[in-house]
């Protein structure tokens, strides 16, 4: 009996180097010219440079071995890390003066308290052509634009929080708590959260998630004045640090963004705009492989035994490994593209359009912060 | 009496996207737990909410008219926080028991009397006596009126009005399937452990 997928490649099947080395080139290029156009207005394009080669570098390394996830994980953990290295330390050490974040004041999601504010800068940004100011018009083409070429792989490759999440679920070879019993169950947190937050925050013309729930605030500004509430306000706080650093280091689970990030579930929705889609194979034996490997919670057992994505899936590959048959695979709107031969033909695979697109788009959304960080580094280290 | 229920229905066409953000906190979790498809069955769930709002309002209209009779021109302090912490117990009862549906999270999996499945009326009642800004003008006219009629009148207006502004939420129900009916579930559940907070917090800043 024929083996399913022996017409298409595994998922772990890597590329002639020359094949690799093409890939990547096609990633470095568009990199480069965004870092250098985002960055590159405030700091050296040596940075800029840096950080377009690392991008290259990992999308050689994903076409080369054939292995999503592993490489997409260290690309997407140290653009978080530059993220809070640059920005969060930033706003302790007032140091953002040289950066393209330097018009926030604090968090470009926690802006209500500066809506006037806000507009002014989208007003300037219309009569000066400048789209890289921050308003809310840049900011909804920019989430249109994400949403479309990534749709919820935005999780698994640009988020500048779920890199941490990611990166940390990673460190432990097991799990020291299980928690697939009662996983399932609340799964849909994330999504009652946001709307409870959108009704609430509409109520109380307040930024309910920054002042309750936002691990990162490192700022007492939001919070509120009077005695206990504070506490409150800190213990959550507190409690969604923890969930975000260390219960992936006790689950092995994107534990903060799988059940408390409301911005999740936001793009679960909306992600279904973009073609791309996560499918497993018809026979699928129900082992439950991609289940314990998901880092999401976003896999289960549907009642015939066949793996069940389900929309929460950011599509960021760990299953492809995990899964002995190589039955998950990318695919676009759970179809493939037609087998292309040649030296280059693994290249044009839904797989491959989809890194290409992600790492991309990760790249040169990271170009806001990752060079700055580098530079700020180097200045760290050589003064 | 009809230029006082004009003068109450404008005092709500006014400040009715107050009472907007106030109700919908509390309204749209329920509707999403304990909703359906069916159209006539969401639309029973909110007149049965408006029903309970109504009745907060004569009833609260019935109160101020007596207290200006008498002269007595303050609301208790305690009242407001006590009707948030109401509420939002409620709201977390409701959301820890199964009015409806079979599929609920082991955590919350209890199942309630019939009896209870009036809850719309109650918490509709409880949002109806929550004293917002809007409210507490009213209040301050049916002081001065101090006329049980009038302020039936009044509040009668107010509440024809306020609404208006609630009633666009039933547009998005008829896409409620099972899967809404747990993510509603589960706000319900936070937004009621927000107004117990909140009102917690209230009861606490007075003693």
């Amino acid at each position: 009996m024929k083996a399913p997928f022996t017409t298409k490649p595994a998922a772990g099947s890597g590329n002639t180097p020359a094949a690799a080395a093409v890939f990547a080139l096609l990633v470095f290029a568009p990199a480069l010219f965004f870092a250098s156009v985002i960055a590159g207005r405030e700091i050296s394009r040596f940075y800029a440079l840096a950080w377009a080669l690392f991008a290259g570098g990992t999308a050689f390394a994903i076409a080369y071995t054939g292995r999503v996830s592993s490489w997409r994980r260290l690309f997407f953990s140290v653009s978080a890390l530059a993220f809070l290295v640059h920005f969060k330390l930033g706003l302790l050490s007032k140091a953002l003066a040289p950066s393209c974040l330097a018009d926030a004041p604090f968090c470009h999601i926690a802006l209500a308290p500066y809506f006037l504010n806000y507009l002014r800068q989208q007003y300037q940004a219309l009569v000066s052509g400048g789209w890289a100011l921050w308003g809310p018009l840049s900011l909804g083409a920019l989430w249109l634009f994400v949403t479309l070429a990534l749709g919820r792989a935005w999780c698994s490759w640009a988020c500048f929080y779920g890199g941490i999440d990611d990166g940390l679920s990673a460190l432990p070879k097991k799990p020291l708590l299980k928690i697939d019993g009662w996983a399932l169950k609340v799964r849909d947190l994330p999504a009652a959260l946001l709307i409870f937050l959108l009704l609430v925050s509409l109520g109380y013309a307040l930024p309910v998630y920054c002042l309750w729930l936002c691990p990162f605030k490192l700022t007492g500004s939001f919070l509120d004045g009077q005695g206990w509430l504070r506490t409150a306000q800190y213990a959550l706080m507190l409690a969604a640090l923890a969930a975000l650093v260390i219960a992936p280091l006790l689950t092995r689970k994107r534990f903060f963004c799988s059940f408390l990030c409301p911005f999740a579930a936001w793009q679960a929705f909306w992600g279904r705009l973009n073609p791309f889609r996560l499918s497993a194979a018809a026979d699928c034996s129900g082992c439950r492989s991609c289940v314990a490997a998901c880092p999401m919670t976003a896999i289960k057992c549907a009642p015939g035994g066949k793996a069940e994505i389900l929309a929460y899936c950011n599509l960021c590959g760990q299953c492809l490994g995990a899964c002995p048959k190589r039955g998950l695979r990318y695919t676009v709107f759970g179809l493939d593209l037609p087998a292309a031969g040649g030296a280059f033909g693994a290249l044009f695979s839904v797989k491959y359009f989809y890194v290409f697109s992600a790492l991309t788009l990760g790249a040169a959304f990271s170009s806001l912060w990752a060079p700055a960080a580098l530079r700020d580094l180097v200045k760290l280290i050589w003064g | 009496m009809p230029a006082l229920l004009s003068e109450g229905f404008l005092l709500g066409l006014s400040t009715g996207f107050y009472c907007l953000a106030s109700c919908l906190p509390l309204l749209a979790p329920y509707l999403l737990a304990e909703g359906s498809s069916a159209w006539k069955f969401n639309f029973g769930i909110f007149l049965q909410f408006l029903a309970g709002r109504f009745a907060a309002y004569m009833l609260f209209a019935l109160l101020a008219s007596l207290a200006g009779q008498a002269g007595r021109y303050a609301l208790p302090a305690w009242a407001l926080p006590l009707c948030m912490a109401g509420c939002g117990l409620l709201m977390v009862f409701l959301a820890a028991a199964r009015v409806r549906g079979e599929a609920a999270p082991c955590l919350l999996k209890r199942d309630i009397n019939p009896y209870f499945k009036r809850l719309p009326l109650a918490l509709g009642f409880l949002t109806g006596i929550n004293i917002c800004p809007p409210f507490a003008a009213g209040f301050i006219r049916l002081l001065e009126l101090a006329d049980i009629m009038k302020g039936f009148s009044y509040f009668g207006g107010f509440f024809v009005a306020t609404s208006l502004f609630i009633s666009p939420v039933l547009l998005g129900t008829p896409w409620i399937g099972r899967r809404a009916n747990e993510i509603g579930r589960l706000t319900l559940l936070l937004a009621g452990l927000w107004y117990l907070a909140l009102g917690l917090n209230g009861l606490i800043a007075l003693y």
